[in-house]
Parts: structure tokens; sequence; C-alpha cells
């Protein structure tokens, strides 16, 4: 078997040629230790095998970024976790020629064999730099096949080519006199670059590009920010809209499934624990694939397309300014639907400081699963309002979270000083059509490492929270309060008789048995036992339960207060929960819930950190438990903070 | 104010140059390894550049160099001096 490493600057096009060698024989992992992503898969020609290794895009193998460190130290051999490659593969864009062939200079010095893969030849030919591939092997003594990876030509000839390679020739560069080492080194592999050039490059007159065009109005300094405003809205209005009945449908579907495979047993704990443990959480991880794979989707349309790099551009000047990057503004925007694939997207980001402070601000996006909470709350308590007022309202919500999120950030980068943050170098890759497999390939990553490393957590969370709703099981005593309870507070509703209302009757009843059981059970009691923490928020007991149930996922504070109330756990039509929320009293008869409580509520929702499932990922994306319990621990006490400010000022 | 607009006009980075102008590259000031990944992106000595526009709001800017576009913030483009 021979072992092949890919190596090449960013928007080479390295990862089109990978997927056309290896077709889907591939797998990835990370480097040990890091959270740089290692890429192999096999491909064979003939009896050869191959083993290909897709390192991460350089520019120089002295590296400037924890990515380009993994490609160099893999390259020269220094890695303990991966063997030196057999034959390099040095993919190089032709439309950017010099750039590459400043990375083959150092690469040739490697004593390895090396082959050139010749990319986008066909952008080069349009830019009037035709690349003649023969002229360029002779000037470089090694193997240039030429291919434009994305039609699959030449990754036969490229194999065939790789198991002859021989060791490729040292560069005949000198450094050159002026300067100190530095320059003298560069200048001088830049003078045998344009040696080379000269030989291979054949100069015609470029047409005007089609990316200049598009540039010229994605960047315009009126137009462009309209139209990144535009295109971003757009991409948001159709991850909701076109999100929700896909949503729907997969956990009705789950709900379907889960009452159907117990349909033949008997009531009792176990179909209990199917329907509502398992199955309730399988829906719940269930319900968010359809947008975690839009939002994949979209992403990579982005970033296959070339625009990732100018939304980049257009918004660094405003996130730099908070000690963020460009290239934190689409995981941030990401984490508006989720915060899990915001963090895991956040890999574009090279520089560390900022790629760490921007998954340290994600969740402060709100979610969609906070949307049940706040839609709950401000219809409850703020249903009086004009529509805009509410509409008012629920952006103020998203902005708060912005807020923080900036002034979060803005705070971390003036601890730290401005000294450690990285500049902005980055190549606008000329735009082109997103390339169907590639986008493909993404989406299935992207969704699979949430289900995997969120989904899990979310499905062992929801079957805890569970068991702390069930058991320890209600007394015959308390189902007897429950009763009375039941016969006092019911009221045959009027022009209801017979069988409908006979059917409402037991339904009422199972209401108040299931919430004398919730108050009985480990929930229940917890509820109860933070209630000194969450007193001075200006919530109950009751509120407390579904913040324990808000743990498996925050839109289940909305099911689980309906358990609470006896008014059934419906999340989508929460008129008897609002009504039975308003009428709540305490023992003094005074209103449980007030404007300030509902306030309070949701400035505690804007900034807590509820969701296990994020802190995991942190802990995954950066490597450190440091960070995600620093983040569970800081954004939760803020939270409570603001939520205590709130009350206490408004009521 | 003097004294800067002196040095303005003695030396001539990427950052003051007008948008649309192209320039030829005379040095890359500074040190470690931000100037080293400058030279290496191809800004070196006697290179043309051109600057073909800038973001919005006035920073990062965009400039042409050995045939790519490359967008880099004000405090990085200050650091290469040009001339006409």
């Amino acid at each position: 078997m021979i072992r092949v490493a890919l190596a090449g600057n960013p928007n080479a096009g390295k990862t089109t040629i990978f997927n056309a060698l290896t077709g889907l024989r591939q797998k990835i992992a990370n480097y040990p230790g890091i959270t740089v992503e290692k890429k192999i898969g096999r491909a064979v020609a003939g009896t050869q095998e191959f083993e290909i290794l897709d390192l991460p895009g350089t520019y120089s193998l002295v590296p400037a970024s924890p990515d380009e460190a993994v490609s160099a130290s893999v390259l020269k051999g220094e890695r303990s976790d991966t063997p030196a490659p057999d034959v390099i593969v040095a993919v190089v864009d032709a439309s950017t020629l010099a750039r590459g062939l400043f990375l083959v200079s150092q690469l040739m010095e490697l004593g390895r064999p090396l082959v050139v893969a010749l990319n986008m030849t066909d952008i080069a030919d349009r830019r009037g730099r035709s690349v003649d591939p023969v002229a360029l092997a002779d000037r470089l003594g090694v193997p240039v096949v030429p291919l434009v990876g994305n039609r699959k030509e030449g990754v036969g000839l490229l194999l065939g080519t790789l198991a002859s390679a021989k060791t490729a020739p040292k560069p005949s560069w000198s450094p050159t006199a002026d300067g100190d080492p530095v320059l003298a080194e560069v200048a001088g592999r830049y003078a045998w670059v344009d040696v080379v050039t000269a030989a291979c490059v054949r100069v015609s007159t470029p047409r005007v590009t089609i990316s200049e065009r598009i540039d010229h109005l994605l960047l315009h300094p009126a137009f462009g920010f309209l139209t990144f405003a535009l295109i971003m809205a757009g991409l948001f209005v159709t991850l909701f809209t076109l999100a929700s009945p896909l949503m729907d449908a997969c956990q009705n579907g789950v709900t379907a499934l889960g009452a159907w495979l117990t349909s033949g047993m008997a009531d009792g704990d176990l179909k209990s624990l199917i329907n509502d443990g398992i199955f309730a959480g399988v829906g719940g991880v269930v319900v968010f694939v359809p947008q975690i794979a839009l939002l994949f989707l979209f992403l990579s349309l982005l970033e296959d397309s070339g625009y990732l790099a100018r939304a980049a551009f257009l918004m660094d000047r405003v996130l730099h300014r908070v000690g963020l990057h460009g290239k934190s503004f689409i995981p941030l925007l990401s984490s508006f639907a989720c915060a899990i694939p915001g963090i895991i997207s956040t890999r574009t980001i090279e520089a560390p400081r900022e790629r760490i402070a921007t998954i340290l601000v994600a969740p402060l996006m709100s979610c969609s699963a906070r949307l049940p909470v706040y839609a709950l709350a401000i219809a409850a308590f703020f249903g009086h309002w004009a529509p805009w007022q509410q509409g008012m309202l629920m952006l103020g919500l998203y902005v708060l979270g912005i807020v923080a999120a900036f002034a979060i950030a803005w705070v971390a980068m003036k601890i730290r000083g401005r000294a450690g943050t990285s500049p902005l170098l980055l190549e606008l890759p000329a735009y082109k059509v997103p390339q169907a497999s590639l986008v493909l390939n993404q989406v299935w990553h992207g969704t699979s490492a949430f289900l995997t490393r969120a989904g899990s957590i979310i499905l062992a969370l929801s079957i805890v929270i569970w068991a702390m709703t069930t058991y320890p099981k209600p007394h015959e005593d308390d189902l007897a309060r429950a009763e009375a309870r039941f016969h006092q507070a019911w009221k045959a509703p009027d022009g209801v008789t017979g069988d409908d209302l006979e059917a409402q009757r037991s339904k009422a009843q199972e209401r108040y048995v299931a919430q004398a059981a919730l108050e009985h059970s480990v929930a229940g009691r917890l509820g109860h036992a933070i209630e000194p923490v969450i007193a001075p928020l200006g919530f109950d007991w009751k509120i407390g339960v579904g913040l324990v149930g808000a743990f498996a996922a925050r839109e289940v504070f909305v099911s689980t207060l309906g358990i609470v109330y006896a008014v059934g756990g419906d999340e989508e039509d929460t008129a008897d929960l609002q009504a039975a929320i308003r009428a709540d009293r305490r023992a003094d008869g005074t209103p449980v819930w007030t404007t300030a409580t509902a306030a309070s509520l949701l400035v505690w929702f804007v900034l807590a950190m509820q969701c296990i499932s994020t802190t995991a990922v942190v802990r995954r994306e950066t490597g450190s438990w440091g960070w995600a319990l620093g983040q569970l621990v800081g954004f939760n006490v803020l939270a409570w903070v603001a939520a205590f400010l709130t009350w206490n000022l408004l009521r | 104010m003097r004294m800067n607009f002196k040095i303005a006009a003695m030396t001539m980075t990427l950052a003051t140059l007008a948008t649309h102008a192209s320039a030829s590259v005379t040095a890359v000031t500074g040190d470690g390894s931000l100037r080293r990944r400058l030279l290496e992106l191809g800004l070196v000595p006697g290179v043309p550049v051109k600057l073909l526009r800038r973001a919005p709001l006035g920073d990062p800017l965009v400039i042409q160099v050995r045939g790519y576009d490359l967008s880099l913030r004000r405090a990085e483009a200050e650091r290469v001096e040009v001339q006409p």
C-alpha cells in the first residue's frame, strides 16, 4: 500500500480531488489532542492500493495556524500519530500558479517523491494565463498531471503516476542578496517561481471574468451590504419556512411509530419509558435534523461558491472590533437555528483565539428551541399589546442575545489584550458553481456529526429526565388528593353531553393524576429544592420543574409546565397553559406570574446556558473542559444576575 | 498632524493607495510571522499590486497580486510599502 498525502493552498481544490480519488471510501477523524480534521480515504488502481490523506490547506511549510502546523509536521514526518507519506501530491491551482509553486519549491526539498496535480486549468485559460503542463513538468523535474478536479478527468492518470513517482529533485533557487534571511529566502524562491512560470505560462488577453463582475455588485460600497443582507435574510427565512413542515412531520412520525410499537403493550413503566423517554428523545433529536441538514446545505453552498470569504470580508470590520473575526459571522448566524452546527462550523476560522471567542458566544444567539418559550411568555403576558409591539419584543430578545454576545467577546478581548489576535489574510477565490457531490458530502458529514455528538446526549438526557419525572411514584394518598382537587376544580363544560363529556372528564382527571405524579417525582422535588435559588428571580417551584425539564432541550420547558399546570403537555396549542399560568395564585392570593415574572423568565432564557449537548460539543471542539464548564457556569451566573435585576426593576 | 503628514508623504503603503491604483511593492516592514506570511503570499519587492476595492466600512481591503485576490486589514496593509 502506498501512502499519499494531498498538500496544497487553501481553495486549490484538494477536497474535490480527494473525493474523486476515494469516492465514498473515506473517514474523518481528529488528530489527537487538537481539533484539526484528519481525512483519510482509500483508492485502488489495478492491484495497487493507496491510502490517501487530505491535509489542511497551507500556504507554506512555515506554519501560521494550527491547521498549517499539522500539514507541515505530517509532510516532514514529524508526527507520531501519522506516518510520513510515501508520495506527496501537490495540488496547484493553475489560476494562482505562482503562489502554488512557492509551496512546491518547499515540498521539493522534503526528499520524497512528488507529483503536481494541476487543477482549475479552465479558470487559468479564461484569465489569459494558460499553463503548459509539459513545459511545467520539464522545468520542475516532477510529473505534472493536469486535471479539472470536478470532472474526474485525469484522476486515473494521477493514480497511475503515483505508483512510479521518483524522489523530486531539489529546486534550483538561491537566496537573493538583499535584506535579511527571511526576505532573501522568500524573494529567492519567488525569483525561481518567476523563471518557471515564464517558461510555461502562455499569456493571452484575459476576458473580464465573471468573478470580477459579481464582486462589482456583491462587494459594492453601497449595494454590497444590501445584497449581503438580502442573501442572509433569504437563507434564514428559507431555513425556517422550509424546515418547519419537515420538522413537524419528523416528530409526528417518530411519536406515531412509538405509539404503534407499544400499542399491544399494557400501560405501565416500560411502555411509558419507550414512549415518553426513548421515542420522545429520538423525536427530540430527529426534529432538528431537517433544519440542521438545511443549515449545512447552505453553509457548504456558501463556502463552495466562494461567497463565504466575501461575507467574512464584509463583516470583518464590525466583528474585529469586538475581538471576533469576519469568518465568525456565518457560525453565529447558524446559531440562530442551533448553536451546535454553528460551533461545528467555526472550524473554518483558522485564527485560534477568534475561533474560541466565537464558540464562547455562539450559544447567546437565540436558537429555535427558545422560540416556543418566547412565544408562550409573550402570548400569555404581552398578548394585550399590538401585534407589532409583540413583534418588537420578540426582536428585542434576539437583539439582547446579540448585544450580550458582542459585550462578552469584547470584554474577553480586553482582558486578554490585542496581542495574539490573528491578522486577516483571506483569499477571495473565484466564484464557481457549487459541486453537488462536494456539497452533499458536507451535508452528510455535518448532519451525522450533529447526530453522533449531540443526538446521543439529547437522547440520554431525555431518558434521564423521563426517569426524574416518573420516579418515585406517587402514593395512594397523593392520588386521592389529586382526585379531590380534580372534583373540586373541574366543571362540566356547557353543551357537551354523553360520550364527549365522559371523554373530556377522564382526560381532565388524567391530567390531575399526571400533575400529582410529577410533583411527587424527583423533578418535582428538585423544583421545590431549587426554589430558594430561583425565588429571587420571581420563579416558584413550578417554573423550577420546567427549568429542570429544559436541560433535556429548552423547548421541553413548555411541555413540562403544561403537565405541572395539569393542562397537558401540548407544545403547539398553549391557550390552556396561558390561561392557567395567568390564573395561578400564591398562598397569599397574589399572582405567581406577573409581567415582571414573564420578563425575568425571558431574560433568563436568552442568556442562560441550559443546553448540555452544546456544552458537550464545546468541550469537543475546544479540546478542553475548561471552556465548556466556564461557559456553562459563567452564562448561568450572568443570566441569574440579569433576571434578578429584571424582576426587581419591574415588579 | 504635520508629523503624520510628513510620514505619509515619504512612504506610501498599500493602505494609502487609491482604489483601483496600481503600484509596485518596495518592502514589507515589521517582523515576525506576519511579515513572513505577507512575503510568502507573494508580496515580495518588485511585484506589481493593484488595490481592487475597500470594504463598505473602509476596512478591510482587497488587493490583486500575482493573479489572485487577497483581502487584508488596513493594519496589515500598512506594512506593505509600495511605489507607483
